[in-house]
């Protein structure tokens, strides 16, 4: 028996059996998390090599390049970069997106055993490093503080970071801007040499007095003792009284040759919150831990951790990731919900019933719910896309129950009860509602084998989308005829009131049905001229894809910038902050969209593991800046950015700015799109020189800001050049006598003070009047094995020097990198203008542009979903050539594509939005939708060419009767989508592009094929017809007579 | 003994089984899904894309004084519903075993 026969005959078998989906499916729900997108897993592994002593030069022939030879055969690489600093080598390996990061990890592994062979003998061992999204803090707390700033670390430490990194998920929480406390002893180099002592004596010295040694266990008695010396000082000022050393008999103590100064570290980052000095707690969570649950739990523990911190301790939230997810889903939920309203609303308009709107708009749920068990089942979570994949689909959904409804409506009209109805009504259409269905799956499956970073985007719409028409099929099969049978009546009744309403709309709708009669029988008397006037339209369509700009991924409003500032190189830290000040004050004045406003400044330390990730220094200011929501300010975020750079040219201070939108520079989406121009060349000068033209020449260009050079500025500095030959004559070697530099300017860590289970650095370095000049570390005595000693002056000489900057390679050449972020202007237009500045600049020989970041990602996006629409095209035909068993009414209904993407370019020509990769997947989408109308309209014409009917008044009256359903479909998909297209919400810039070129394509595509493919049909039709005449004739001639 | 042949639109199916029951006609037999069309009017019944709608047939074998009454119930049927489409025929059994 038939899925729909017994459906019907076992009613409560198929209510229950769809009660049950609904319920698995809703407690599927309520366990999805929620998250922005789908797991994007890291396609990025790090290998860091230090090899201390060695320049940016030395470290990129000795430590990088051999490792990047070996590493470069690791299986889907796509690109290898390295930068070589002075100590260190990063080498960042970017892989395939989809592919499993621990197998590559592996791979990696083997590959640098192989080479660590060959690595010079003071390079360490490299470290795999695997970078991932879940490296972005989810949470940045600010502190203020006043009083209790000078002990805000320990206090923080222990009141609030201790207690957040206890939250399961929680992966490190780190407190930046609250300096540590640290012991100093600053030496008088003049007394400590007058007593012939040395820094290393000292420190040694205070190491060894700071110690509890246990000394083992006795007996005495029948009892045991254990025997222990507690020599650890439980005072700084205990450290005063040692003794360092004897002169003539009498006792050298520290206090003599130095002074304890029991305070902060002397060099770390400041943070600035709302122009108050305080700090930042920085939370990042572990991988694969869900950002929204636990900043949830953080802003939750913030009031308690609250109450037991000092009243001049303030907490507040400057950035929470998660306040824009849950905003950004909040407003696709709202989404969802209106499209169904709609959709509610269309069907009722045409149908005129409750019973028969109830049993078509009951689909929509079902399919809708049944898709969160998939989702629950993979360990997905309700995102933007799988959000986005329920919105597109509620118009879609209906489709089928509509097709089959209205089949039963007629089986019942015509006199059957309507249960058998039911029945023989959905097997008469059965076949071609599964056709329909599989023309989409044909469209959405294959979106789940696209790879790359639109890959992992959109595998969840195919499979969403795929799994909702799935469901939407058998429930069009199986609930839609048992729900007819048990609610459709024989003899429909109306009240009053569906009179009054009704009686208008369906007279407007047979003037509408007559109407487009009436425009058939002219369009089928002019076939040619109708052709020609819609291949005109087309081709006038065309011309606007000359005007729509092309981009990757619409910049989201999430309300949040990040700025970026540099001073000249070196500049101490209160110069920055000074400056820095200034400009917060001006910004606080000219916009008030400021929320929150924190910056960061000053060297980081490095157990500071987010801070050290990026860059930082004395000289580098670094500003994060929350706006209020989008709908509560009339201007844009590009908006304020874009004056926000205009402001920050009137600062000569800054050498270099950028300002972010999203936070973060060119990352994938959401963010500002970039173009990155890659120049590789060998010859340093050669590079920088067509770097700087470059960027003279961006400057140049409409729409482009905060144009970057990636290579760091020559760093002055000052180096001491040792005579090797002097220092052997001392019995010195350099490392000794570079040791001796590093003690007395940064300070040896002589021994930690230990108090109430925290421990504090003791370190021993020059006091500060004592490291102010280079006559300082010229006077450095360095103490000789002999016994005697000798100036820094004398075996070195001090100079002042530019060091070579960071080396940056990428595919195993050095590059340097020029980006631009693209403002206003579509990004094709910057990439066309600027490579047309390229083509008039003179390059030398060997150094070679090429165009990179955003600008890439979009070209590999775009080739991959030409692609895709290219296999979904013959897909689509393959299924509708099968349905039809034919090759040309397939060929005919393809036409109606045509129409739907001049739609597409028209309507995002009008609406001023550009072709990214949100609006192509709307387009792609549509090859399915659209051929749906088509597919309507063909069927039913040669139904009626099978039944006898002329090819004229079969194409006229086919093309009547079938407006409605047409129309009823075409609107429902629309009406779907509108809330997507014209949504305000946050991150509605994203789908926003999708939604109206869907509408645009489908508004459009939908007219002309009514009125194009009745034509064409005709023409082949007469084609057939006439081709049969004449074989005819032909076997008729054969035939002896 | 006559032989009654019903041939009508699926839809009639289990009226039509019921109604002979009623009418103490115990003996049947059916053919679920036959094709044909009208003589005169009426939409062909050949389950085909043009003509998707299928017909059943019936016969059975009734006593003389029966087939007045269940004619004139089938003919009610037809009248009720003209267009899904139901006609009978009948004639004479000469000899059963």
């Amino acid at each position: 028996m038939s899925l729909y026969a017994s459906a019907v005959k076992r009613p409560i078998m198929t209510t229950l059996c769809f009660v049950a989906v609904a319920i698995l499916g809703l407690f599927s729900l309520s366990t999805l998390p929620i998250d922005l997108y789908p797991d994007i897993e890291t396609n990025t592994i790090m290998v860091m090599t230090s090899y201390s002593g060695a320049s940016a030069q030395d470290i990129e022939q000795n430590v990088t390049r051999p490792l990047e030879n070996a590493l470069n055969s690791v299986n889907d690489l796509k690109h290898i970069t390295s930068k070589s600093r002075e100590n260190i080598s990063v080498i960042t390996l970017e892989f395939e997106y989809g592919k499993d990061i621990d197998v590559l990890t592996n791979d990696v592994r083997d590959k640098l055993d192989m080479v660590k062979s060959s690595l010079p003998d003071n390079a360490e061992n490299p470290i795999i490093f695997k970078f991932s999204t879940d490296m972005i803090p989810i949470v940045l707390l600010s502190v203020q503080a006043s009083e209790s700033m000078p002990g805000l670390y320990k206090i923080l430490d222990d009141a609030v970071a201790n207690p957040l990194a206890r939250i399961s998920g929680v992966g490190s929480v780190s407190i930046s801007g609250a300096p540590k406390r640290e012991i100093h002893v600053y030496i008088d180099p003049a007394r400590l040499e007058a007593y012939g002592l040395s820094v290393e004596t000292i420190s040694s010295i205070i190491a060894a007095e700071n110690r509890n040694i246990p000394g083992g266990s006795f007996d005495i008695g029948s009892d045991t003792y254990s025997l222990r010396v507690q020599g650890e000082f439980t005072s700084s000022d205990e450290m005063k009284n040692i003794v360092v050393g004897s002169v003539n008999g009498a006792n050298v103590y520290l206090s003599d040759v130095a002074r304890i100064d029991d305070s902060l570290e002397e060099r770390a980052q400041q943070t600035y919150n709302d122009g108050k000095k305080g700090a930042m707690i920085v939370i990042q969570k572990q991988s694969g831990a869900n950002s929204v649950e636990i900043s949830n739990k953080v802003l939750k523990m913030l009031p308690s951790l609250q109450k037991r911190l000092p009243s001049d301790v303030k907490l507040g939230v400057i950035v929470d990731t998660s306040d824009n997810i849950r905003n950004t889903i909040n407003s696709l939920v709202e989404t969802v919900l209106y499209a169904l309203l709609f959709v509610i609303i269309v069907v009722f308009g045409f149908l005129g019933r409750w019973r028969a709107t109830l049993i078509i708009v009951i689909t929509i749920p079902i399919s809708l719910i049944a898709s969160f068990i998939y989702l629950a089942i993979t360990g997905n979570t309700l995102n933007i896309v799988s959000l986005s994949a329920l919105s597109i689909s509620i118009g879609m959904v209906v489709d089928d129950a509509i097709v089959v409804l209205e089949n039963v409506t007629t089986h019942i009209e015509r006199g059957s009860d309507p249960k058998q109805a039911a029945v023989h009504g959905t097997n008469e259409v059965a076949v071609s509602v599964i056709a329909s269905t599989l023309t989409l799956i044909a469209v959405f499956f294959p979106l789940t084998l696209v790879t790359g970073m639109t890959g992992v985007l959109f595998r969840q719409l195919g499979w969403m989308v795929t799994i909702m028409m799935i469901i939407s099929t058998v429930c069009a099969l199986s609930l839609t005829p048992m729900l007819c049978s048990q609610l459709l009546r024989k003899d429909n009744k109306h009240g009053r009131i569906y009179r009054i309403f009704f009686t208008p709309i369906n007279r407007g709708l047979d003037a509408f049905d007559n109407g487009y009669a009436w425009l058939l029988t002219k369009v089928v008397s002019h076939k040619t001229v109708t052709i020609l006037v819609c291949m005109l339209i087309f081709i006038g369509s065309v011309s606007f894809v000359r005007y729509v700009g092309t981009e990757f991924f619409p910049t989201a409003d999430d309300g949040r910038l990040g700025v970026n500032l540099e001073l000249p190189i070196g500049t101490r830290v209160e110069i920055s902050q000074e400056v820095t000040d200034r400009l917060v004050k001006e910004w606080r004045q000219k916009y008030p969209e400021i929320m929150v406003l924190n910056y960061t400044t000053g060297q980081a330390s490095s157990d500071n593991t987010f801070a050290s990730l990026s860059d930082n220094g004395p000289h580098i200011v670094s500003m994060n800046i929350r706006l209020t929501d989008p709908g509560d300010r009339d201007r844009k975020i590009t908006e304020i950015a874009a004056l926000m750079r205009e402001d920050l040219k009137n600062y000569p201070e800054f050498s270099k700015y950028q300002v972010n939108v999203g936070g973060n520079r060119g990352s994938s989406m959401g963010g500002q799109a970039t173009v990155d121009f890659e120049i590789y060349g060998y010859d340093f000068n050669e590079t920088d020189s067509v770097a700087r033209q470059l960027q003279r020449a961006l400057e140049k260009i409409k729409g482009t800001a905060d144009i970057r050079i990636s290579r760091s500025e020559y760093q002055p500095e000052y180096q001491v050049d040792f005579d090797r030959e002097k220092l052997a004559l001392y019995g010195l070697n350099l490392q000794t006598a570079a040791t001796y530099l590093r003690n007395r300017i940064n300070g040896s860590l002589a021994s930690q003070f230990r108090e109430d289970g925290e421990e504090y650095d003791i370190k021993v370095m020059y006091s500060p009047e004592h490291r102010t000049a280079i006559s300082d570390i010229e006077n450095i005595l360095i103490y000789t094995p002999s016994g005697g000693s000798v100036r820094v002056k004398d075996v070195g000489k001090v100079v002042e020097r530019f060091t070579p900057p960071t080396i940056e390679r990428k595919d195993r050449e050095r590059i340097i990198t020029v980006s631009t972020v693209v403002n206003g202007v579509p990004m094709s237009q910057v990439v066309e203008e600027s490579q047309k500045a390229i083509d008039q600049m003179h390059i030398p020989v060997g150094v070679n542009i090429q165009l990179a970041g955003s600008f890439e990602d979009q070209q590999d996006s775009f080739r991959d979903l030409l692609t895709l629409a290219v296999l979904i095209v013959i897909l689509v035909y393959i299924v509708m050539a099968a349905q039809f068993e034919s090759y040309t009414y397939p060929a005919i209904i393809m036409t109606s594509l045509l129409f739907a993407f001049s739609g597409v370019f028209i309507i995002l020509y009008l609406s001023g939005h550009t072709l990214n990769v949100m609006s192509m997947i709307g387009a792609i989408m549509l090859i399915g939708i659209v051929v749906k109308n088509g597919i309507v309209l063909i069927d039913y014409i040669s139904l009626n060419r099978e039944r006898g009917l002329s090819i004229r008044s079969a194409v006229i009256l086919g093309g009547k009767s079938r407006l409605r359903p047409v129309v009823m479909t075409t609107l429902t998909t629309i009406l779907g989508m509108v809330p997507m297209a014209v949504g305000t919400g946050q991150g509605a810039e994203m789908w926003r592009p999708m939604g109206t070129a869907v509408i645009g394509g489908l508004t459009f595509s939908t007219i002309l094929t009514l009125l194009f493919v009745p034509a064409l049909y005709c023409i082949f039709a007469y084609v057939g017809v006439k081709r049969a005449r004449k074989s005819n004739r032909k076997n008729i001639q054969k035939q002896p007579k | 003994m006559k032989a009654i042949l019903i041939t009508f639109d699926q839809a009639y199916y289990e009226r039509i089984v019921t109604m002979l029951e009623k009418n103490n006609c115990r003996g049947f037999t059916a053919w679920q899904q036959v094709q044909g069309r009208g003589s005169s009017d009426g939409e062909p019944h050949y389950g085909s894309h043009a003509w998707p709608s299928l017909a059943s047939a019936i016969i059975t074998m009734v006593e003389d004084s029966r087939v007045e009454r269940i004619l004139s119930i089938l003919h009610e049927m037809d009248v009720a519903t003209p267009k899904l489409g139901l006609r009978a025929f009948t004639w004479n059994i000469e000899q059963t075993i």
